[in-house]
């Protein structure tokens, strides 16, 4: 034991000593610059976003010349396998080593997690892939942007056009009783509320951990209502859909599902026949959107992208033409040149990168899932029935949460 | 019975939705034929993970089997998430099954009751077989005090061997009725794995019929709690798990002799 | 399971090797990546002394270490609460968390014993996730506010927090491995060793496995708030079961009963699981750590120090 403390503990102080010093300091104005594509590659979330979202990325910079400020633009993709840990070590990483910009984190617990070391790195992180409204609420900051979707939108898109119409005013919903289903309910509650609507009942079930939602599915058709919501995600819809088909709920009440993408349905597509959901883009809904989704498909093996993908690919034009109208990668300076600029692009229709809470706006659209029946081609799995404006579809600013410190 | 703690029953029910999925998706295997040629597959799988690598690890720490098993899980979940995807993979519902009925004022699908039946004669055979005829007989012997059975020249590794391989292949026939019902993925064992502990530590280790029990009425527990009181449906399993372990460790119809 | 590396010049050696990896770890690895090396490693040498010497696996030991990480950052996020009292009543939530487990888990023994840590461990899973406002529950809770500082030394740079977290760590080692070597230990071992014996001696053995489960849940509970800190954040990562069996495996890995072996086994652990993903076995990463366990399982018993120690000099004729 003599041992333990003698010899090491002189060269402890050695090393000691010498390792407080700063690391150097990396030059920020030469060099590739980084861009961090921090996702999901082989979890849930790897069809959503996942390698398509980097090859989007890939494109966006391809196609904006490979190049900005003469230096050449390098692409990154980073998994971060759904645990914010290993998302925030590796986004620190990534910033450390020289990215300029963290792009996707389609998750929103990672997207909050990166949203925070953004904030100490002084760098730049557009979440395209998270859900969370906290993005641009509690947990706004200066260098956050929250650019796709987020609960209050979904909300405000499918909650709204159902409850405008006549057979869709009395809701029951199954919520799963943790954040993001208490915060879909809650969102949801008011804007069918602003429509007329009522929501008659709603169950919130154990998360996670429930499988079998045969009780919460009875108890919603005996309540009479027209609607139908189902305000979960992932493997949960999942199980209530196929419940809710197998006891025939589905033949009386419209379905409105919180939050689902293609990918989802590529995958199901039997199972999520008939509801109704919203998205922020779909690669059929225009000329301009199919001529991007045709490249992707080359790219792709034939797969067409989802929202998610062409956020990514939007969000890095977007950057990049900052940059270079700045002059620089200074996250402080592309922020104060994004800050409440408009734009339109492909992705985008009426955009605007808010600077009350740094939410980007643009057009949303509800849309129902076909049945294989009268899908035309592969993947064209939706049915746009109304496009919502930006100045509706997302949280106003005078109701933000955000406490805006810049 | 025979003192492993397998974390990988979860994964063996997992195996069972996607032998079902994968026969239905490849080789047009229709869900009844599948319900007797999973459980087959998924429990020769077993017996081999039996005979290859948990035989190797009878005499040591129970420890070990524990930790090799959870191993497993590792192993299996990855590798059916690299075949299939982790999003889910597509189980229609069952043909001749695909309506409901109206029990008490209420619709029933036709599939639910059908598998309640299958599974209430599953659970009376297998306590048949073990309660009441030779084999069983032995099987219990073997697992309460091999030395002696032993010494009758009963092979006692043959049957444990067999007896593992029975469970295993039951894990996958639940695996196969679920799969109509739940989105079939990687994980789906994962959700079920604690839960299905509790309940045999409830229900009393090595009692079949203990098991069988709680399994009923906690599902049934659950179901209902859902609905009065969905704040503590996840907690209830536990908290009386806690108790039952305390008040009487063998399980409420456990064999006190099997408690360590 | 054996203390005979420590005290020997064998185990010195080692100790001295871990201590040179230790203090120059933040220039081989990303610092936040070393950071949780040292915090793995504390906590796995906490669970060591639980498993290896007194005999006893918990299946639940995540919740003092997830446990007193939610304590320490929320504290400190949501009631700006100074850094050194936050660890503190973390620490403190640790030691009484693990004085209530163990009255109700010790009175158990072998397989029923994990199975109540487990399902204690799962109630305050739950409890995390339903006091989502406290928790953040799927979201964890974020350190945005910066970690403070530690008599005047700032932590904000995350190699000065590196190297207070390993000070931290040598000092718990250090700790255990003098509780290990002391008569207290010796009863521990005996315990361990045959139960009925020590009984008849007249040990009181539950409240020595008591004493050394209350000690090891708080060593687990202060390195979870290192590990917190380190990294700014908590969450449901920490309180989940599937960490409860990552530290057994990280045990197992590295020995079982040598001190040194888990904290090897710790940073093994840690570094396959944060560079595997950018290798080309990178999807594959589960099935990977998972072969690697079921080998250790079957062939590698002792672990990689209890593989060392097994090299025995020839015997002198």
């Amino acid at each position: 034991m003599r041992y333990f403390r003698s010899l090491p503990a002189a060269l402890a102080i050695a090393l000691l000593s010498s390792s407080f010093t700063a690391p150097p300091a990396r030059a920020a104005d030469s060099g590739p610059i980084k861009i961090a594509v921090i996702t999901d590659m082989s979890g849930v979330y790897a069809a959503l976003a996942g390698p398509g979202a980097v090859e989007a990325t890939k494109m966006a910079v391809e196609d904006f010349g490979g190049k900005v400020l003469g230096r050449p633009v390098e692409v990154v993709g980073i998994d971060h396998r759904n645990n914010p840990n290993e998302a925030s070590v590796k986004a620190r990483e990534a910033y450390d080593s020289g990215a300029d910009l963290a792009l996707d984190m389609t998750n929103s617990a990672v997207a909050l997690a990166v949203a925070g070391v953004a904030l100490q790195k002084h760098k730049l992180a557009i979440v395209t892939g998270g859900a969370s409204s906290a993005l641009t609420g509690a947990s706004c900051n200066r260098y956050t942007y929250h650019y796709a979707y987020d609960t209050y939108a979904l909300a405000a898109s499918t909650g709204a056009n159902i409850a405008a119409q006549s057979n869709g005013k009395t809701w029951y919903a199954i919520v799963p009783n943790y954040a993001f289903g208490q915060q879909m309910l809650t969102d949801f509650t008011a804007a069918i509320e602003r429509k007329g609507g009522k929501m008659m009942g709603s169950d919130l079930y154990p998360f996670p951990g429930t499988t079998d939602f045969s009780s919460l599915v009875l108890k919603a058709k005996n309540s009479g209502a027209q609607v139908l919501g189902l305000f979960n995600a992932g493997a949960d819809t999942v199980n209530s859909m196929k419940q809710v088909k197998q006891f025939g709920v589905d033949k009386n009440m419209k379905i409105a599902v919180g939050l689902l993408f293609l990918s989802d349905v590529d995958a199901l597509p039997d199972v999520f026949a008939g509801s109704r959901i919203t998205t922020s883009w779909y690669w059929n809904e225009d000329a301009a959107a199919r001529k991007w989704a045709d490249k992707y498909a080359k790219r792709m093996h034939g797969l067409r992208p989802t929202d998610i993908q062409a956020a990514d690919y939007s969000a890095t034009t977007q950057w990049l033409n900052a940059v270079k109208a700045v002059g620089t990668t200074e996250a402080d300076k592309v922020q104060g040149y994004l800050d409440n600029r408009q734009f339109n692009d492909f992705y985008a229709k009426g955009g605007e990168w808010r600077g009350r809470d740094h939410r980007v706006i643009h057009e949303m659209y509800v849309v129902d899932v076909l049945p294989k029946e009268q899908v035309k081609e592969p993947h064209a799995w939706f049915k746009i029935v109304q496009t919502i404006p930006p100045g509706r579809a997302f949280r106003p600013e005078s109701q933000s949460t955000c406490k805006k410190d810049w | 019975m025979l003192r492993i703690v397998n974390f990988a029953h979860g994964a063996m029910f997992m195996l069972g939705a996607f032998v079902a999925y994968y026969g239905l998706a490849a080789l047009h295997l229709p869900f009844y034929a599948a319900l007797l040629v999973a459980p087959i597959v998924v429990g020769a799988f077993g017996l081999l993970i039996e005979v290859l690598f948990l035989r190797r690890l009878y005499g040591l720490d129970p420890l070990y089997g524990l930790l090799f098993t959870f191993a497993l899980v590792l192993i299996l979940e990855d590798a059916v998430r690299l075949a299939f995807g982790a999003l889910g993979s597509p189980y229609p519902p069952v043909l001749g099954l695909d309506f409901t009925v109206n029990l008490f004022a209420a619709p029933f699908p036709a599939y639910r009751l059908f598998v309640i039946a299958f599974a209430i004669v599953v659970c009376l055979a297998a306590w048949y077989v073990l309660e009441r005829t030779p084999v069983g007989a032995r099987i219990r012997a073997a697992t309460e005090a091999p030395v002696i059975v032993r010494a009758l020249g009963i092979d006692t590794q043959r049957l444990v061997s067999i007896t593992f391989a029975v469970g295993i292949a039951l894990a996958g026939l639940a695996g196969v009725l679920a799969a109509p019902n739940q989105n079939v993925e990687p994980a789906m064992g994962d959700r079920i794995i604690i839960n299905t502990f509790a309940i045999v530590v409830i229900g009393g280790l090595g009692s079949i019929g203990g098991s069988v029990l709680t399994g009923f009425a906690l599902g049934l527990l659950q179901t209902l709690g859902a609905v009065w009181f969905p704040a503590f449906n996840d907690t209830i399993i536990f908290m009386l798990m806690i108790v039952v372990l305390l008040i009487r460790p063998s399980g409420l119809f456990g064999n006190p002799a099997s408690a360590k | 399971m054996t203390t005979a590396l420590l005290g020997t010049r064998r185990g010195a050696i080692v100790a001295a090797v871990l201590l040179l990896v230790a203090l120059v770890l933040p220039k081989l690895v990303y610092p936040v990546l070393a950071i949780d090396i040292v915090a793995y490693a504390l906590f796995a040498v906490a669970f060591d002394l639980l498993l290896g010497f007194t005999g006893l696996l918990s299946f639940g030991h995540a919740m003092f270490w997830g446990g007193a990480a939610y304590v320490s950052t929320i504290l400190i996020a949501k009631l700006q609460v100074a850094f050194p009292l936050a660890v503190l009543a973390a620490v403190a939530y640790a030691a009484v968390l693990a004085l209530i487990v163990g009255a109700i888990a010790i009175r158990r023994q072998g397989i029923y014993f994990a199975m109540i840590t487990l399902a204690i461990a799962q109630l305050q899973y739950f409890f995390a996730y339903q006091l989502g406002q406290w928790t953040g529950g799927e979201n964890g809770v974020q350190l945005i506010r910066g970690r403070g500082t530690l008599f005047g030394l700032p932590l904000e740079d995350d190699v000065a927090f590196y190297y207070a977290a390993l000070g931290l760590a040598v000092l718990g080692t250090y700790v255990v491995v003098r509780v290990v070597r002391s008569p207290f230990g010796a009863v521990l071992g005996a315990m361990r060793e045959n139960e009925q014996r020590a009984i008849a001696l007249g040990f009181r053995v539950d409240r020595y496995k008591l004493a050394a489960f209350i000690f090891s849940g708080t060593l687990a509970g202060v390195a979870g708030v290192l590990f917190a800190i380190g990294n700014r954040q908590s969450g449901l990562d920490g309180v989940d079961w599937h960490t409860s069996g990552q530290v057994v495996m990280m045990s197992i890995l590295g020995g079982i009963g040598t001190i040194f072996g888990p904290i090897v086994g710790a940073g093994l652990f840690t570094s396959l699981e944060h560079f595997i993903p950018s290798t080309a076995l990178g999807d594959k990463t589960n099935i990977v750590m998972g072969t690697i366990f079921a080998l250790c399982v079957l062939l590698f018993r002792r672990g990689i120090i209890g593989e060392l120690l097994a090299i025995r000099p020839k015997p002198k004729s």
